[in-house]
């Protein structure tokens, strides 16, 4: 048995290193933060002081110099287009593979979540081909079509294990009052996904959002890049202005990190689903 | 749900809008990436078929094979540094805490940042001049440890790693808080009743009953190690002087900068099929050493 003493300076201890862990974690996120409300000049003599003010210009000029009105535009419609195919056509697949028994369901199944362990880089190479092949190379489509493609594998794999903890007897009186298969989805199976589904649909937006190789390697246009693209090429051609950088990296941030803090539940299932099931 | 010819039509119908593109975009690139792999192309002239070559050739370039140990020292760092140190925060926060929900908060927030951010953000930390790291280093009187991190060729791999570490090992510690919580808690009372410190019911208990979820981890740790492009492409771009090239770089400069479009897709299909052995060699480890 633990005495008193003992388990204050347990206690205490636990605690220096979770506050150790939540330092590093985020002090480099709230000294960029910091630093880009600082002049250029009080940047150079300060580096980890509070700024003196909210000095915004760093970000005005950012927004005028690097098109970030359009780096976001884009990563939106990329982001939000393809969550939509992505949940619709995966939901629709789910619902059939879950809920009826044919011969090809489980191999179905097990083909879509083989998808989990195919690596993205191998198949830049053919991807970039098949696109310009399709005409689509430098378009928006050459993005939506492989992050739907990509996100498909856990989207289904969280919503057929949601879809099966339902009771069978949901269809059958369904069907006993003449509604058809597409209206049960529709009308029943749908609304009851919804907590799973939401936990998809913010899965595979943020996997879109940060998305990198894809955008690098398919999307030559500026006018088409999307966030991750723009912001490497912004601090590229900016290497030491440092305080334009932390603005432009906190405004790329900030959305992020609102919509972690407000759907942290869903999000946090979304990402470790794969492992913790598994 | 019972089948008749509108049910096969139906699901013939369902599944086809999402197979067509999964089929299209990830699994008909896996496949042809072994096509090319055999061919000489430079991605405009017409192909030649050269059979094992690009293999022949992979085997001898001594650039691929360093990449490639860079990809193991990723593992490595993912494995001690990352899954060791999630795995202790894990087991430190898996009681009745105050402030607990705010150190899992914190903890996973990196894990939802875009790598291009996170690499961006070290950049800065590591600057040679302004960075916040070699500030620090000053502010506490160790002037002569300031280094140019990202530019010394001993260094650069060892600071890569270390934001590979902190992006995600909030990502392994939710899923061993996961795991954790799921442990019946009247295994944990039994054992208490009989005197098990909390030390020996770590060892004894806590972590033979994890066995799973961290042979999970361990594959999430390897097959993402094997992936790293993002944060080095960013930070050092695989300098200096290679230093920090990885194998998933060294592809894409062989086939976008090169255009060797068959020898890259043959060094994707060996990283492809290496994460594969890897993983199946450890989950025979695992299976044999059964606690």
């Amino acid at each position: 048995m633990e005495t008193y003493s003992n388990r204050k300076i347990k206690m205490t201890l636990i605690y220096v290193v979770l506050i150790l862990f939540a330092i590093v974690n985020a002090y480099p996120i709230l000294w960029m933060i910091l630093n880009s409300f600082k002049t250029t000049k009080e940047y150079a003599v300060d580096k980890l002081g509070l700024p003196h003010s909210l000095h915004f210009q760093n970000y005005i000029d950012a927004w005028h110099t690097a098109n970030f009105g359009e780096y976001f535009w884009n990563s939106i419609v990329v982001s939000v287009v393809a969550v939509i195919i992505t949940v619709l056509f995966g939901a629709l697949a789910a619902y059939f593979i879950a809920r009826f028994d044919f011969k090809m369901s489980k191999t179905i199944y097990n083909f879509f979540i083989f998808g989990l362990l195919v690596p993205i880089h191998a198949t830049l190479v053919p991807m970039f081909i098949l696109m310009s092949k399709l005409g689509i190379l430098n378009t928006r489509l050459s993005l939506i079509f492989p992050y739907v493609a990509f996100n498909l594998p856990i989207t289904i794999f969280l919503l057929v294990s949601f879809m099966r903890s339902f009771p069978k007897d949901i269809e059958e009186s369904a069907i006993m009052d003449g509604a058809g298969i597409l209206r049960i989805f529709w009308a029943i199976i749908l609304p009851m996904t919804r907590p799973a589904i939401a936990t998809v649909v913010i899965l595979s937006f943020i996997n879109n959002w940060n998305e990198f190789v894809f955008a690098l390697v398919l999307i030559n246009n500026p006018k088409l890049q999307t966030l991750p693209l723009g912001l490497q090429n912004f601090a590229g051609d900016h290497v030491t202005n440092y305080v334009a950088q932390f603005a432009g990296l906190t405004m790329a941030l900030v959305p992020i990190l609102i919509v972690y803090l407000l759907l942290e539940k869903e999000l946090v299932k979304g990402m470790t689903a794969g492992a913790v099931k598994g | 749900m019972k089948i008749d010819t509108k049910a096969k039509w139906g699901i013939v119908l369902g599944l086809g809008p999402a197979l067509l593109i999964y089929i299209g975009f990830a699994i008909v690139p896996i496949i042809i990436s072994f096509y090319y792999s055999f061919m000489k192309w430079d991605g405009f002239s017409p192909m030649q078929y050269v059979g094992l070559d690009n293999f022949k050739e992979l085997f001898k370039d001594q650039l691929f094979w360093h990449s490639l140990k860079n990809n193991v020292y990723v593992i490595l760092a993912s494995v001690i540094g990352q899954l060791s140190l999630a795995l202790l925060f894990a087991l430190l926060l898996n009681r009745k805490l105050k402030g607990a929900k705010f150190f899992r908060t914190i903890g996973f927030m990196p894990v939802v940042l875009s790598s291009v951010v996170v690499s961006l953000t070290w950049s800065l930390i590591y600057n040679s001049e302004d960075g916040l790291l070699n500030e620090l280093l000053r502010a506490v009187g160790l002037q002569s440890w300031t280094q140019n991190w990202l530019g010394n060729e001993h260094l650069a791999m060892i600071s890569v790693c270390v934001t590979i570490i902190w992006q995600f090992i909030g990502l392994y510690m939710i899923i061993f808080l996961a795991a954790l919580q799921n442990i019946p808690r009247e295994i944990l009372e039994a054992a208490e009743i009989d005197g098990a410190t909390e030390w020996s019911k770590t060892w004894k208990i806590i972590l033979p009953m994890m066995k799973d979820t961290i042979t999970a981890a361990l594959v999430l740790a390897i097959s993402g190690s094997l992936k790293t492009f993002d944060q080095i492409y960013v930070m050092t771009s695989g300098g200096p002087n290679h230093a920090t090239d990885v194998s998933a770089l060294y592809m894409y400069n062989k086939t976008f900068q090169s255009l060797q479009f068959g020898y890259g897709s043959a060094i994707s299909v060996f990283i492809f099929i290496f994460g594969l052995v890897l993983i199946l060699v450890l989950n025979k480890l695992i299976g044999k050493s059964a606690v």
